[in-house]
């Protein structure tokens, strides 16, 4: 921890006291999200998160590769998730931080080992050719809980990314470029979001997504990752305050219900993309004539 | 702690890095603030913002966040270790200043201050050069006494740019007149961009935290209209 | 896969286990010579050996904290570990770092660490034999170690898997069903106050049925702490006559 970040008594006991009573710096209610804005594009597969003041920004690419030997049948997922200086204060390069390990375990195990995405799907022949699906995942700025972030501008940029069209005739294979076809949206099986818990005291008191002054003086905290089936993708609470069972099945449950705010968010999101795209291209078939 | 009103003081110009103020610099008397620097016959700038002038002051104002120690400014610390005879404290300036144990009001060898790890204080720039770590000191060099220095109990600490500080300080800013018509609150202005404040309740401090916070980018009358916002 | 799925659903687990059955546990505190505290267990296939080193002097004055001992976790898997390939897993290999992180973790609220301030605990854990369970064994090892060490602690941390498959609820899986999919959590419970310190799932779960499978994975740490303090206590007791001039 960066000497100039440390919090000092006087404000670690304005926030817990202030918990106590149930009020939180920024006046927010002890479960609700910070604002959230989710801006989509230009570019298919381009998504800017801004949680209150954390910034992430992911951006989905693709390219075709040959499948993993020990996978023919499938497409392959790379999450990238490097947490830079720019937003951290204090990180050194070379080793991966225990925060940066912690980020990229936590969205790799929501979005790529639970097959959020449909990677058999994207092998176009097999043992030769499948496409590779890049998501890069940048922090621009840390003002806590960034991996709620990070994990709705993943899920949003996946949803929103388009590939090219593929036509496979026999041994032909025709990648048909932008403007020839349209591309083609990922098959996205379930889309798991994060909710990240912060716990003080002895338990007693939590707050749902905590900004960076109430991560400082956490004792511990709990993700969870739930889809739209209801299912728990991920659930990580790995150590830090001991809790009552009691205690982690309430979170489960509200988890469940801040979800599918967040998950409207999103498809808002789609939807005025979609909308953006179709006065563009419309207005471009008015200039082309 | 008594501040006198700022001599008048004018915004000449905006000045970019590598400008040339356009100075007579055979003129007795001119002096340069920060942001300016003679360069042989004429005088450029090498900050950007405004170019403010006070009598034959010329300096150049902007909006930085980070602290560069003068002696005689009144900071916002925070205690962040224990030396042989001295405290640690983070100004937010490159490098942690010392503040000795000896002083404070009515400090002697026996007789130590009672500060820990993590608490806030008010104190005074006693020493400040490029080559040495700054020092600081908790009473008024004039009177020997505390003068307000010391420890500050609870409230929380708004982290801001300089220019705001200075806004606050000199008044120029309504806001803190404004939200007192309103709330009963203290503050502590520190110049290292840092503000400590405090009032009787929880929800007051925050109140005053969020206003504050948000001030910094109103101007006066953006600032009345907040004020009343919340007075309703 | 599926050879493994019909064995599930026959509510009896490969290594002949009820669904309900703890794998077999062997423990053993003080292997090690050197190491201030050290423990050996086995649970089923899976062996682990931890050492513990401290209250040491810290390494790097960046590490320092002025009114607590920090503490480290490094957490090794063995080339030979993995049956079917040599693999030498490097010590930034990130699922490790996240395991150690999680166990540091665990430990730091439980551990007295307002004891030894400014100073450092080092526990090293070694993974001889991998059949699934990684962070459940890391965990109950180092509970031993740091037993062993004499280094105040709360009380016990043990920690048990559970699983659910198609409505049955198993208990503590092997690496096979790991492999099959089965949602499996991963729980540390502190036996005496009944609380919860760590919480690991990766695999999807309906809400609903966290709170059965929580349940019986929470019995299952019971059940472990049995041994473990069975273990402790004869070792104790044997240390004492050993010592006891009569």
């Amino acid at each position: 921890m960066v000497k100039e970040l440390e919090l000092s008594t006087n404000e670690k006991e304005l926030i817990i006291s202030g918990l106590k009573e149930g009020i939180r710096l920024d006046g927010r209610g002890i479960d609700d999200f910070r604002s959230l804005k989710i801006t989509l594009g230009p570019e298919y597969g381009r998504s800017e998160v801004k949680l209150g003041d954390t910034k992430v920004l992911a951006k989905v690419s693709c390219e075709v590769a040959r499948p993993y030997p020990d996978r023919p049948n499938e497409g392959m997922l790379t999450l990238n998730t490097e947490l830079s200086p720019m937003a951290f204060a204090g990180l050194e390069p070379g080793r991966p931080s225990e925060e940066e390990v912690l980020v990229s375990r936590i969205l790799e195990k929501a979005i790529k080992i639970n097959r959020a995405v449909d990677v058999e799907g994207l092998c176009i022949v097999a043992n030769e050719l499948a496409w590779s699906i890049h998501v890069d995942v940048h922090f621009l700025d840390n003002d806590g809980n960034i991996i709620d972030a990070a994990c709705i501008a993943a899920i949003s940029a996946l949803s929103h990314f388009r590939r090219p069209d593929v036509t496979v005739i026999g041994e032909d294979v025709t990648i048909h470029p932008v403007d020839q076809r349209n591309p083609v949206p990922l098959s996205i099986h379930h889309t798991p979001i994060c909710v990240t818990f912060a716990f003080f005291e002895n338990g007693d008191l939590w707050v749902v997504d905590p900004s960076l002054k109430e991560e400082q003086i956490r004792r511990g905290d709990m993700i969870i990752a739930i889809n739209n089936h209801k299912e728990i993708c991920v659930l990580s609470k790995a150590g830090g305050l001991p809790l009552e069972m009691l205690t982690i099945i309430q979170c489960s449950k509200l988890a469940a219900s801040k979800v599918d705010w967040v998950r409207e968010k999103i498809q808002d999101a789609i939807a005025n993309a979609a909308e953006v795209e179709k006065r563009k291209t419309l207005r471009e078939i008015i200039i082309d004539d | 702690m008594k501040h006198s009103k700022p001599t008048e003081r004018t915004k000449v110009k905006v000045v970019l890095p590598g400008d040339t103020v356009s100075l007579d610099v055979t003129t007795p008397g001119i002096t340069l603030g920060p942001g300016l620097i003679q360069a042989g016959d004429s005088i450029s700038c090498t900050k950007a913002g405004f170019l403010v002038r006070s009598g034959s002051i010329y300096w150049v104002e902007n909006d930085q966040k980070r602290y560069i120690p003068e002696t005689g400014e009144h900071v916002v610390g925070r205690i962040s270790g224990k030396g042989g005879e001295f405290y640690r404290v983070d100004i937010g300036s490159a490098h942690q200043a010392i503040l000795p144990f000896l002083a404070f009001e009515n400090a002697t060898k026996k007789n130590r201050p009672n500060l820990n790890i993590g608490d806030l204080i008010y104190a005074r720039v006693a020493l400040a050069n490029k080559d040495m770590d700054p020092e600081l000191q908790c009473l008024n060099p004039m009177n020997n006494k505390a003068d307000g220095f010391g420890k500050l109990e609870g409230g929380m600490v708004l982290k801001c740019s300089l220019r705001y500080c200075q806004r606050l300080l000199t008044q120029e800013t309504d806001i803190c007149k404004l939200l007192g018509q309103v709330l009963q609150f203290e503050v502590s202005i520190g110049m290292n961009g840092r503000v400590w404040l405090s009032s009787d309740t929880i929800k007051h401090i925050s109140l005053v935290y969020n206003v504050l916070k948000q001030a910094e980018a109103l101007n006066n009358s953006e600032c009345k209209a907040l004020v009343n916002k919340l007075a309703v | 896969m599926c050879i493994i799925t019909v064995l599930l659903i026959l509510i009896s687990l490969m290594d002949g286990r009820r669904a309900n059955e703890l794998r077999k546990i062997k423990c053993k505190p003080s292997v090690l010579s050197q190491a201030d505290g050290s423990a050996y267990i086995e649970q089923g296939n899976t062996k682990c050996l931890a050492a513990v080193y401290g209250p040491r002097e810290t390494r790097q004055k960046a590490q320092l904290i002025h009114n607590k001992a920090n503490i480290n976790v490094e957490i090794s898997l063995a080339p030979f570990s993995m049956p079917q390939e040599r693999k030498k897993r490097s010590k930034s290999d990130r699922r490790l770092l996240e395991i150690a992180s999680a166990v540091k973790q665990t430990f730091e609220p439980i551990i007295m660490t307002n004891l030894f301030a400014r100073s450092q605990i080092d526990i090293y854990l070694q993974i001889l034999q991998f059949d699934g369970g990684t962070i459940q064994i890391c965990i109950n090892a180092a509970t031993l170690a740091l037993i062993d060490a004499g280094i105040p602690m709360q009380e016990y941390v043990c920690a048990c898997s559970a699983g659910c498959h198609e409505n049955h609820t198993l208990l503590d899986l092997n690496n096979a069903e790991e492999m099959a999919d089965t949602p499996e959590l991963t729980v540390a419970l502190l036996p005496m106050s009944g609380k919860l310190t760590l919480l690991q799932m990766d695999s999807r779960l309906h809400v609903d049925k966290l709170e059965p499978v929580m349940n019986l994975a929470a019995l299952g740490c019971k059940e472990i702490y049995q041994t473990l303090d069975e273990t402790v206590r004869e070792y104790v007791k044997d240390l004492f006559q050993k010592s006891s001039p009569y």
